[in-house]
């Protein structure tokens, strides 16, 4: 598959941003998207003018009739509302993050590799797809893998270079499940990037065959 | 201009909305459920829900909007995309398969980002930017992106619906986003 069809200069793709002006991507991939955003005000400009697209197909929908007790209803259920159960989640422990990251609470950092640490984001899963925080040293590899379904990497600090592409703070990648993938971390500083993550990302070569059976990503 | 011509005003759900976060407005609140509840019951259908479901949405989102009227910001967005992101969250929340018991914080655009001044100015007019926008596009393009808008697995949904290659109905979403954002940003699209 050839490598430039993915070149995005590190944006996501259009229908990526419209599925998630229109609410309907994944909620891992919605927490990258997110948090790309909110690095990214051009785009994050653009996903609100997405938005008020929406709203102007909302406003000229044929619409559906409601139940005929439905404002019956509607408005009992305003009289007796209570208003919102708001219990704001507390802020974690990384402070470095983007805003739309700051409030799901963090699992431990695991070692998962010379220089190589994880820790989870506990965002909502979409099945096997779940969201992870990932740190890779300066100079670093990981090694050799393939994907096992699409993956979704903003980066929050530091950069990382594939074969084809650099990527910098606030850049995404959409990585394709053919492409073998092998990042390396090109800036001083560790790189840590956000990911969406489907399956298990199957490690390649030697070192990933023995990684293999020790590595829970 | 005859006097007696009613014009439709087109910030009158703006207002309605307002008159609910100042002074509690029930009849307000019944006038943009009257207008909104049907269109987002629609909405939801067309994404594949039970029309039982679909009102039951259409309910839950107005109850919303009476509870987060005063977070509305007129000069942010028009009714009509404020209530529809309102929708677009609570769908979100309905994907959320496996939400853990945590209390997850809601993605709302709308109140992150600090708009510059003249972005404000730019952004009471984008509804009416928009439309004339859409308008400059092919019908069929509209056609698709309202698909996309609506529906929840968007693609090889919509070609079946169409009736479609897979492959048409990407690059034609592909091309109509294009010319969107030609028509929307002219000057912008280097800097992205």
């Amino acid at each position: 598959m050839n490598a430039r069809l993915h070149s995005s200069g590190g944006n996501p793709s259009e229908e990526r941003l419209l599925a998630y002006a229109a609410g309907s991507l994944s909620p891992p991939e919605a927490v990258v998207v997110a948090a790309h955003l909110a690095l990214r005000p051009a785009n994050d400009a653009w996903v609100r003018q997405l938005q008020t697209v929406g709203g102007e197909f909302l406003d000229e929908a044929a619409p559906a009739p409601m139940a005929d007790d439905a404002l019956m209803r509607a408005m009992a259920r305003i009289e007796t509302d209570a208003g919102e159960v708001k219990s704001q989640p507390p802020l974690n422990d990384m402070p470095e993050l983007p805003e739309p990251l700051r409030r799901y609470a963090l699992g431990p950092w695991r070692w998962i590799g010379p220089g190589m640490r994880v820790r989870d984001v506990h965002a909502p899963r979409d099945g096997d797809c779940r969201v992870i925080l990932l740190e890779i040293g300066p100079g670093r590899e990981t090694p050799r893998h393939t994907h096992g379904g699409v993956e979704l990497t903003c980066v929050l600090s530091g950069a990382y270079a594939t074969e084809t592409e650099r990527f910098d703070v606030g850049d995404l990648e959409e990585a394709d499940p053919e492409v073998l993938h092998q990042p390396r971390v090109v800036s001083d500083d560790p790189c840590l990037c956000v990911v969406a993550l489907d399956g298990q990302i199957e490690l390649d070569g030697w070192l990933g065959r023995l990684m293999q059976p020790f590595v829970r990503l | 201009m005859s006097l007696d011509v009613v014009q439709p005003d087109p910030f009158a759900h703006d207002r309605l909305i307002e008159a609910v976060a100042l002074h509690r407005d029930r009849e307000a609140f019944a006038e943009l459920f009257s207008y909104f509840a049907p269109r987002l019951k629609a909405w939801l259908i067309k994404s594949g829900a039970t029309p039982g479901a679909a009102e039951d949405f259409a309910q839950d989102a107005m109850l919303t909007v009476w509870r987060k009227a005063d977070l509305f910001d007129a000069r942010k967005a028009r009714a009509a995309t404020w209530i529809f992101t309102i929708a677009r969250n609570r769908r979100l929340d309905m994907l959320r398969r496996d939400a853990r018991p945590l209390p997850v914080p809601e993605i709302e655009l709308a109140e992150q980002t600090v708009e510059r001044p003249d972005e404000i100015v730019a952004l009471s007019q984008d509804a009416a930017r928009v439309r004339d926008a859409l308008s400059q596009l092919k019908p069929d393009q509209v056609e698709v992106l309202r698909l996309a808008f609506f529906m929840d697995s968007p693609h090889s949904e919509i070609a079946r619906q169409l009736d479609l290659p897979l492959g048409t109905v990407k690059s034609r979403i592909r091309n109509a986003m294009i010319k969107l954002r030609l028509i929307l940003e002219p000057s912008e699209e280097a800097a992205r």
